[in-house]
């Protein structure tokens, strides 16, 4: 109980009366249907995703080597525009687990 | 190292085991704190809350660092979380309020004081929703769902004395909005 004016007790009275309802709660198997989700979200790319993100990206670097190729681009430029790139996106993780220890907890 | 701490750390290096007993510990207080924000008529809505809270939790929990409390840390996000939700479903029609499903198997009283009761609840009801967030949670948690001002202020994330000043200045701000709408509660 927390400390009352005397004008506040009418008021505690009227909290009470009026925001008495049943209290609800969590159904029983909540815990286990969002471990189930959570799993889900952890999961890696499927097999088949993979797959398919693989022959995405071959089909992608060699129709651009080729476009490239076809106005007349040398060898050279042409690999260091495709594997610039690729070498950035692989290194992205490593950036950002680098610069990790600098944040600071928090989710939303 | 308390408990929570060990789990955090387990959950961290994959351990999901670890992850679903920080979610046993802390499903229910996260669930009250979201229903206390947006209210008996969207208890369904705070149930969707309390399973985002812990689906953000668990992606984010490699960065927790362990300088708040495990338990502190995830009533933040549900704080916040609540209270989008209530901004965007505050249009939405609500469900049906089981305060009047109570009151109807209840005894009823003559119908001109069951009136005025219906009145004075609906702008009471009213009344709160003008409040801060954090009073109208206050409210709900020690009022309807029978928190102690101790379980108030861990939720809310402040020492108890603030949550006690929290729940006098809703009294007070309520009794002056009553008293605006011709209700007196003297």
């Amino acid at each position: 109980m927390t400390e009352m004016e005397p004008g506040e007790a009418g008021i505690d009275n009227l909290l009470r009366s009026s925001l008495a309802a049943p209290v609800p709660s969590l159904p029983p198997d909540f815990d286990q249907r969002l471990m189930r989700k959570v799993r889900r979200a952890s999961q890696p790319f499927g097999r088949y995703h993979r797959l398919l993100f693989a022959g995405y990206g071959v089909t992608s670097v060699v129709t651009s080597a080729a476009v490239m190729r076809g106005q007349g681009l040398h060898w050279g430029p042409i690999a260091l525009m495709v594997l610039g790139p690729l070498a950035l996106a692989a290194a992205l993780p490593w950036l950002r687990g680098a610069a990790r220890p600098a944040t600071r907890h928090s989710a939303g | 190292m308390d408990l929570d701490a060990q789990l955090v750390a387990r959950a961290q290096s994959g351990d999901q085991q670890a992850f679903a007993e920080l979610v046993r510990r802390h499903s229910a207080r996260v669930f009250r704190l979201a229903v206390s924000i947006l209210g008996r008529e969207f208890v369904p809505e705070a149930e969707d809350v309390a399973q985002e809270v812990f689906l953000k939790a668990h992606h984010a929990i490699q960065s927790f660092r362990g300088e708040a409390e495990f338990g502190s840390w995830i009533y933040r996000i549900t704080f916040n979380q609540a209270v989008n939700r209530k901004a965007r479903v505050r249009f939405r029609s609500r469900h049906v309020d089981e305060t009047a499903l109570a009151r109807a198997v209840a005894p009823e009283p003559a119908p001109d004081r069951r009136m005025e009761i219906a009145q004075r609840d609906a702008a009471l009801a009213e009344s709160i929703r003008n409040l801060p967030e954090v009073y109208q949670s206050a409210l709900r948690l020690y009022y309807w769902l029978g928190a102690g001002v101790g379980e108030v202020a861990a939720l809310l994330g402040v020492p108890e004395n603030t949550a006690k000043s929290y729940l006098h200045r809703a009294r007070k701000l309520l009794h002056a909005m009553l008293k605006e709408k011709g209700y007196s509660c003297d």
